[in-house]
C-alpha cells in the first residue's frame, strides 16, 4: 500500500514533468498492459488505426497494447463489454467509432450499453462524407442531383454503408435541409457501396473519402461535393455542401474511450499521450499516406462530440423511424 | 500490361529471403487451413503487423503464400477426419471422407493437392495476364446478379439432396431459415435474435459449419471406439497420383478452376460458393452420377481446384480496380496501403512493381504448395493411426478452439455446441448436412441483394429481366431445378419420337 501510495506520488509528478516533451516515460497508472477492445474484425478500418496509433502510443506511455477482436452488432458486442463488464482501472480501452457507437443504442432497445457509461479519452480520426458518382454518370455536379431528385422524389438511388451508419444519416439529414427525397439502398459497408456506384448499379454513394480517394483521383469515380468544414487539401476541387448552402458536415470518426469512472490520472496520461502524438510529425505523414483524415479531440471536448451527436441523431432517427423500411 | 514491370516483379520474388518466406507462409497456411475454425482471414489480419517491417516484396509474398496454403490446408481435415478445415473445403468432405474410409486416403489427398495445384497456377496466370481485362467485368455484378447468383447457387440443394429429396430440401429450408436470423439489412431491426446482442450479426455460419460437420463425426467416432479392429484405417495407396487420373480430372480440374476464378472475382462470394458450384457442376458433367457422395475422385478435385482458382480470382478486382473480391484481399489490400499504396486502379501501373511482386509470389506460392504439401500431408496422414477414441476427443477440442476463436465469444462456442447435437441427430436420421449449410452460405447473400435489387429497381420485379446477366443466370437457375423434376423426362419423350424419323 505504501509502495502504491509512493508510486502514485511519482507519476504524479512524472505527469508534471512530463508537460515538457522530452520527459515522456512516465509509468501508466492504468498497469503494464492495456487491452483495447476491437468491436470489428481485424484488418479493418478499426484495426487500421490502431496499427498506427498503438505502437506510438506504447512508446509514449511505456506499456503494452494487446488487441482483443470482438465483432458483433456492429461493434455493440464489444462497447457492452467495455460499458458493463470490463475494469474501470484504465487498464481496458476500446476504440469507439461514432456515430455508430451511439445509433447503435439509439435504434436498438436491445443494445443496453450508453456513452454515460464510457469515459471518452480521445478522438483521433474523421473521415469527412462524400457524394460520388460513376465516372459515366449523367450527373456532373451536385445541382445535377439535386434536380433529379426534385424532378422525381423518391426515385435516385444512393446508396450508404448500411442503416445506422454515418452515411445513412448524412443522406436523411441532406434530405431534410433540401427537402428532397431519396431512395437509400442500404450496402454491408463502404466498400460495395462504392463499387455499386462505380458499376452505374445506383445513382450515387454517400462514402467517407478515405475510402474512395485512389477512385475519385484515378477517375474511376467523381466527387461532387463533401460534407467538411472547408474543402479539403487532398481534393481542393470538390465543393463542400456548405459552399452549396446545405448546412451538413459529417463523417465517420473513430476514437478511443475507456469505461466510466477510470482513475483520473489513467485518464489524464492517457489524453496527454494522444495530444502527444498528435504533434508528432512522423504520426502525421503517416496517416497522410493512409489517407486518414487526423481530427484529434481529447478530454472534454471529446465528450461533449459524442454527447452534441447523440442528441443530434436520436433526433433524426425519432423523426424518420417510421418510415425506415416503409 | 508493362512487360519491364512484370520483369521486376519476377526479379523482386526470387530472392533467397522471399523464396524462404513463401515456404514459410505456405507452410502456417497449411497448418491454418488444417485447422477447423482458424481461417486464412484470421491468420492474414494476425501476421500483417508482422510484415510491416519487411520491405514490400517479403511482406507480401509472405502473405500471399499462407493465402495460398490455407486454401488447400482446409481439406487434409475434412478427408481424413471429415472436419472441413475451412468453409471452403465443406464440399470436399462429401467425397474426400468416403475415399478415406475405403483406405484411399492417399490418393484423395494426393488428388486435392494437385487439383489445388492447377487452380491455383491457373487463376494466378489469370490474374497476370487478363487482370485488367477481367477485372472490369466486376462493375457489371451488382445486386440484381448477385441475386441472381444466390438463388443459381440455391438450386444445388436440389442436386445434392440425393436419396430423399424432401430430407435434402428440409435440411436446405433450414439453412435458408436460419439465415434470416440477425439485423435486417434495410430497416435495422433484429430479428429472431431474442434481444441476444450476440445474434444481431446473425449465425456465423463457420461456427455452423463446425458443430454440423464435426461434432457427429467425434461422437460416432466415440460411438465406434470400443469396437476395435477398424481403428487403425491405414492408407494403403499412394499419395503422388497416377499420371492416368490427372489426365482424366484435367477437363473437371479447368473447369472448376475456372468457376473458381469467377466466382472469386465477385465481390461478395468466395472459395465457399467457389467450391459448391464446382461439385455440382463436376457433378452434372459426370455420367455416372450416383458414385458422387460415395467416394467419386473427381467431387474431390473440383471443390478443391475451385477454391483454390478463387485466390487469384478475388485478387483480379483488387489489383484491377482496387476493389477486394474476398474478406482475404481485404486484408492484403490493407498490407498495399501499409506500403504507401493507396487502392484504386493504378496498382498495375504507378506501382506496378509491388503489384506484379504480389502476382508473382501467388504463383510461386502454388509452386511451393506443392513441395511444402506434399510433406506437410504425408505427415498429417498419420492421424489416421491414431486410435479413434483420442481422435474424437481431438477434433472436439479444436472444435471449441476454432468456434471460440472466430469471434473470441464463448456465445459462438454454446451455439457451435447446439449445432453440433442437432448435427449429430441428422447424421442418425440420415438427413445431410450440405444444403443445410449452402442454405447459410447463400441465405443471407441473397436475401441481402433481393431487397437492393427492389429498391434500385423501385419494387418491379422487372429490375431482373433488365440486367442481361441476371437473365441468363436465372434462367440457367429454372432449367437446373427443373432437371431435378421429372419435367425433363415428360419432355423428352415426345421430342425423341420427332426426332427420330428425321
Amino acid at each position: 500500500m505504501h509502495a502504491k501510495a509512493l508510486r502514485h506520488w511519482l507519476t504524479i509528478t512524472a505527469v508534471a514533468i512530463s508537460l515538457s516533451p522530452l520527459a515522456q516515460a512516465a509509468d501508466y497508472v492504468g498497469g503494464d498492459e492495456v487491452t483495447v477492445l476491437q468491436g470489428f474484425k481485424p484488418g479493418g478500418g478499426s484495426d487500421a488505426l490502431a496499427q498506427l496509433v498503438q505502437p506510438r502510443l506504447s512508446e509514449i506511455l511505456g506499456v503494452d497494447f494487446v488487441n482483443e477482436y470482438m465483432p458483433g452488432a456492429t461493434g455493440a458486442v464489444a462497447w457492452t463489454r467495455l460499458a458493463k463488464q470490463s475494469p474501470n482501472d484504465g487498464g481496458t480501452i476500446s476504440i469507439t467509432n461514432t456515430p455508430m457507437l451511439m445509433t447503435n443504442y439509439i435504434m436498438n432497445d436491445a443494445i443496453t450499453y450508453n456513452t454515460d457509461e464510457m469515459t471518452p479519452i480521445a478522438n483521433v480520426v474523421t473521415d469527412p462524407g462524400i457524394v460520388v458518382v460513376s465516372a459515366d454518370s449523367p450527373y456532373q455536379t451536385i445541382e445535377d442531383l439535386f434536380a433529379a431528385a426534385e424532378q422525381s422524389p423518391g426515385t435516385v438511388t444512393i446508396g450508404n454503408s448500411g442503416v445506422g451508419g454515418d452515411d445513412f444519416f448524412t443522406t436523411i439529414l441532406l434530405e431534410q435541409a433540401k427537402g428532397l427525397s431519396f431512395k437509400k439502398v442500404p450496402f454491408q459497408g463502404d466498400g460495395p457501396s462504392a463499387t455499386a456506384a462505380m458499376g452505374g448499379k445506383i445513382d450515387a454513394s454517400f462514402n467517407n473519402v478515405g475510402n474512395v480517394y485512389g477512385q475519385v483521383e484515378s477517375g474511376n469515380l467523381r466527387a461532387l461535393a463533401v460534407f467538411a468544414e472547408k474543402r479539403l487539401t487532398s481534393l481542393p476541387d470538390v465543393p463542400t455542401m456548405k459552399e452549396k448552402g446545405v448546412d451538413v458536415v459529417a463523417g465517420s470518426s473513430r476514437g478511443y474511450s475507456a469505461p466510466a469512472g477510470i482513475p483520473d490520472e489513467a485518464r489524464q496520461q492517457l489524453i496527454e499521450a494522444f495530444q502527444t502524438l498528435a504533434k508528432d510529425p512522423d504520426f502525421q505523414a503517416q496517416a497522410e499516406k493512409r489517407a486518414m483524415n487526423l481530427d484529434v479531440v481529447t478530454g472534454d471536448d471529446y465528450r461533449a462530440m459524442i454527447d452534441q451527436m447523440e442528441s443530434d441523431y436520436r433526433e433524426i432517427w425519432d423523426s424518420v423511424k417510421d418510415q425506415v423500411g416503409r | 500490361m508493362d512487360s519491364s514491370l512484370v520483369m521486376i516483379g519476377l526479379a523482386n520474388v526470387l530472392s533467397v529471403n522471399n523464396i524462404a518466406c513463401i515456404l514459410g507462409g505456405t507452410l502456417l497456411g497449411l497448418f491454418v487451413g488444417a485447422m477447423p475454425g482458424l481461417s486464412a482471414t484470421m491468420a492474414l489480419a494476425l501476421l500483417l503487423p508482422l510484415t510491416f517491417s519487411f520491405d514490400p516484396a517479403t511482406g507480401l509474398s509472405m502473405l500471399a503464400s499462407l493465402y495460398v496454403g490455407a486454401s488447400y490446408g482446409g481439406s487434409i481435415a475434412a478427408i481424413l477426419l471429415r472436419t472441413p478445415g475451412t468453409p471452403s473445403a465443406a464440399a470436399t468432405v462429401l467425397d474426400g471422407f468416403p475415399l478415406s474410409q475405403q483406405g484411399r486416403a492417399g490418393e484423395a489427398l494426393g488428388i486435392s493437392l494437385f487439383a489445388s495445384f492447377f487452380g491455383g497456377l491457373m487463376s494466378g496466370i489469370a490474374l497476370l495476364t487478363a487482370a485488367p481485362l477481367l477485372g472490369t467485368l466486376v462493375l457489371e455484378f451488382g445486386p440484381v446478379e448477385l441475386f441472381a447468383i444466390a438463388v443459381l447457387g440455391i438450386t444445388i440443394i436440389g442436386s445434392l439432396a440425393q436419396g430423399s429429396v424432401i430430407s435434402g430440401l428440409l435440411s436446405g429450408g433450414l439453412g435458408l431459415l436460419l439465415s434470416t436470423v440477425g439485423m435486417d439489412l434495410t430497416t435495422g431491426t433484429p430479428r429472431m435474435t431474442f434481444g441476444q446482442i450476440n445474434l444481431f450479426a446473425g449465425i456465423d455460419f463457420t461456427v455452423a459449419l463446425i458443430g454440423l460437420f464435426s461434432v457427429p463425426q467425434a461422437l460416432t467416432l466415440i460411438e465406434n471406439s470400443h469396437r476395435g479392429g477398424k481403428v487403425a484405417s491405414r492408407i494403403t495407396d499412394r499419395l503422388m497420383p497416377r499420371w492416368r487420373t490427372v489426365k482424366q480430372l484435367m477437363p473437371n480440374i479447368l473447369r472448376s478452376s475456372g468457376i473458381g476464378i469467377i466466382v472469386g472475382l465477385i465481390p461478395g462470394t468466395g472459395g465457399d460458393t467457389a467450391s459448391w458450384f464446382a461439385y455440382n457442376e463436376a457433378k452434372r458433367f459426370a455420367k455416372d452420377k450416383s458414385r458422387f457422395g460415395k467416394g467419386e475422385i473427381a467431387g474431390v478435385a473440383a471443390p478443391e481446384a475451385a477454391n483454390n482458382a478463387v485466390v487469384g480470382g478475388a485478387l483480379i478486382p483488387t489489383i484491377a480496380l482496387g476493389i477486394p473480391g474476398s474478406s482475404s484481399t481485404a486484408i492484403l489490400l490493407g498490407a498495399l496501403m501499409v506500403q504507401g499504396i493507396l487502392p484504386g486502379p493504378n496498382l498495375l501501373t504507378d506501382y506496378g512493381d509491388v503489384t506484379y511482386t504480389l502476382i508473382w509470389a501467388v504463383i510461386l506460392a502454388n509452386i511451393a504448395l506443392l513441395v511444402v504439401g506434399l510433406a506437410f500431408t504425408k505427415m498429417s496422414v498419420s492421424v489416421t493411426r491414431i486410435p479413434d477414441g483420442f481422435i474424437a476427443c481431438a477434433i472436439l477440442t479444436l472444435c471449441i478452439i476454432g468456434a471460440f476463436a472466430i469471434n473470441n465469444s464463448l456465445f459462438d462456442v454454446g451455439l457451435m455446441l447446439g449445432f453440433g447435437l442437432f448435427g449429430y441427430w441428422m447424421s442418425k436420421a440420415g438427413v445431410s448436412p450440405a444444403p443445410m449449410v449452402i442454405g447459410l452460405i447463400l441465405g443471407p447473400v441473397m436475401e441481402t441483394s433481393f431487397q437492393q435489387s427492389m429498391l434500385i429497381g423501385n419494387d418491379s420485379f422487372g429490375v431482373f429481366l433488365e440486367s442481361p446477366i441476371a437473365t441468363v443466370l436465372l434462367i440457367l437457375a429454372l432449367l437446373s431445378i427443373l432437371q431435378a423434376t421429372p419435367f425433363f423426362r415428360w419432355l423428352r419423350v415426345p421430342f425423341k419420337r420427332r426426332l427420330k424419323p428425321d
